[in-house]
């Protein structure tokens, strides 16, 4: 499969000055450098869907904004659709769409429909092809109500939906979501989900989004690059990412007893409502196939539900060990 | 399935999407109706403001005005230049939004130049302001009673308060790219606002001034926006007009120059330092 972003060693170092401390120090304030991001390196094939994740000042914006083309790199290169993006920021962009979870690109006093016109003339859109595209979009995430409505009257997750129709209008390669469910609703956020990936499994298109909710990253990605203070931690499918931070799962029992007293090596309850019980079971000590058996051996058992811990989990997990190396 | 919305772009020139800034900018005024009308009233309580100011210098031909023959006229030349003034939108607040609010990041990632659209949607909005405030102010003139000036002179005052008013949204854009250098624009507005009332002449013609200040005044940019329209309300000619329009064009293409120039050192800096 051919590479849709190629990076090789990217660095980026900000400097600004401060003033030292004493009287001295404020007529010659000493510089300071700080590097957003070292040295990082990763490949994505076209048709993938990767997540860039990591806390707030890791580098992820940095790298994502390096990647559009809208900052220069202090070191390393990239290739992105087969262009450097810093330098051919304009050939990119027909080919790249981007939408900012926190920055809207629609004009707030008028209805999406103007600004979509907008956006025709900007991407040097045939008329036809935009009409088509946009009935296509409109028709998949249910916008001809909202078409006529000035966009500050939508609520949230309605933009939101206009946003990422404004960022395909132009039938763009790879797309760069940068936090796209935040601040919305559940139901929003798995509208926007469905659709991110559905969207990009079937138009074939690279998808890039780092956001702080992990239910994104498990449901939009296959795979996973974590980033820590400028560095990449962790680069694997999302399933593997799982299995190698968090050897346990999650079995969750209905009974009829209150409780059930599972005893075994590598099995802990955690702390559940009444007629319900939640075992974290390390798999490197227990076989799932015995806890079950041992519960089901209890009787009065309704139902048996297995769940991968939840991502935050695993997160939080990766980034303990990151800063334990 | 492979994309249906793989691009197939024949790519055109950034002026189709200037046009479209430009006619979404004027429906964003005029979806903005209420405040439009609000603009209209402010304009005839300043008119009824200063149409008696005028009226009382012209009643009791203040010493120093004398020599001017038709001082009566100058509540038309400031009717012109008030016109100009209150057509010309804070295109510096925009600027100050979008730079250092972050807004910039999504403009940079589109392939036609954010600041030609900028200023063509800041054209759209002063194009309409620029009809309503026109129409309020041939509809006081009408009520005031006053002599009308020729269709020749209206004409004159009309292309050249349009190209005024478009020297005026380049002076305030010149303003509002300080936002990549500094926090706040006001300062910048402040000082292009003070010139355009010094040496604009926003309520006096530049000719009541002493020759080397009326010198300097009509050469500068401030009177392309403002003194050469309302010349026309006092002395209307066909070769002051001309003059006024040499001086309009002159000043569009240093002043869009300087703006050209401003923008790329400022997008070069966002683009190593990351935000201005």
């Amino acid at each position: 499969m051919s590479s849709a972003v190629s990076v090789q060693q990217l660095t980026k170092r900000y400097s600004f000055s401060r003033a030292a401390k004493g009287f001295g120090g404020a007529l010659a304030p000493e510089k300071v450098t700080i590097e957003a991001v070292c040295d990082i390196s990763f490949e994505i094939s076209a048709g993938e869907r990767v997540a860039i994740i990591g806390p707030n000042g890791a580098g992820k914006s940095t790298t994502l904004k390096m990647l559009c083309g809208i900052l220069e790199p202090s070191a390393g290169g990239a290739r992105v659709l087969g262009l450097v993006p810093w330098r051919e920021r304009k050939a990119l962009a027909y080919r790249i769409g981007v939408v900012f979870g926190q920055r809207s690109q629609l004009w707030g006093e008028l209805p999406p429909r103007e600004s979509f016109a907008l956006l025709r003339r900007v991407y040097d859109q045939d008329a036809a092809v935009f009409v088509r595209r946009l009935g296509e979009l409109s028709e998949r995430f249910g916008l001809a109500e909202l078409m006529d409505q000035p966009v500050h009257r939508l609520s949230l997750g309605q933009r939101m939906r206009c946003e990422i129709t404004a960022s395909l209008l132009h039938g763009p390669a790879l797309l760069f979501l940068d936090e796209p469910t935040i601040g919305l609703d559940v139901t929003a956020k798995a509208a926007i989900r469905d659709f991110i990936r559905e969207h990009a499994r079937d138009h074939g298109e690279t998808v890039l989004l780092t956001s702080h909710d992990t239910r994104d990253i498990e449901l939009v990605c296959d795979r996973v690059i974590v980033v820590d203070e400028g560095r990449i931690v962790v680069d694997q499918p999302t399933d593997q990412l799982r299995r190698t931070f968090l050897a346990r799962k999650l079995i969750i029992l209905r009974s009829q007893a209150p409780r059930l007293a599972i005893d075994m090596p590598g099995v802990v309850a955690r702390p559940s409502e009444p007629h319900t019980t939640v075992l974290e079971v390390d798999t490197r000590t227990a076989r799932i196939d015995q806890v079950i058996a041992e519960a089901l051996a209890l009787g009065g058992i309704d139902d048996i539900t297995i769940e991968d811990p939840p991502m935050e989990e695993v997160v939080r997990e990766i980034y303990a060990v990151a800063r334990r190396r | 399935m492979r994309s249906t919305l793989s691009p197939a772009v024949a790519e055109r020139g950034p002026l189709a999407a200037a046009a479209e800034a430009f006619r979404l900018g004027a429906a964003q005024t005029l979806s903005g109706w209420p405040v439009l009308i609000g603009r209209c009233l402010f304009y005839v309580l300043l008119m009824v403001v200063l149409s008696g100011l005028w009226d009382k210098v012209a009643a009791e031909r203040v010493a120093g005005l004398a020599q001017h023959a038709r001082v009566e006229t100058f509540v038309l030349y400031v009717g012109a230049t008030e016109w100009i003034t209150l057509s010309i939108p804070a295109l510096h607040l925009k600027f100050e939004d979008d730079i250092r609010g972050g807004a910039l990041d999504v403009h940079l990632l589109r392939p036609k130049p954010y600041l030609l659209q900028a200023v063509a949607q800041c054209c759209g909005w002063a194009f309409v302001r620029m009809l309503a405030l026109g129409a309020t102010a041939l509809a006081m003139l009408n009520l005031s009673g006053r002599a009308w000036p020729s269709l020749q002179a209206l004409a004159f005052i009309g292309v050249l308060g349009v190209f005024g008013a478009l020297v005026g949204v380049l002076l305030y854009a010149l303003a509002g790219l300080g936002a990549f250098w500094a926090r706040r624009v006001l300062p910048f507005q402040l000082i292009v606002q003070k010139l355009m009332f010094i040496l604009g002449g926003l309520f006096a013609p530049i000719t009541l001034y002493p020759p080397i200040l009326r010198r300097i005044g009509a050469a500068s940019p401030f009177a392309a926006h403002l003194y050469w329209a309302g010349v026309q309300a006092i002395r209307p000619s066909l070769r002051l007009f001309l003059t006024g329009l040499a001086w309009q064009a002159l000043w569009v293409v240093l002043l869009s120059l300087a703006c050209a120039g401003l923008w790329a050192a400022g997008v070069r800096k966002v683009l190593r330092a990351g935000a201005a």
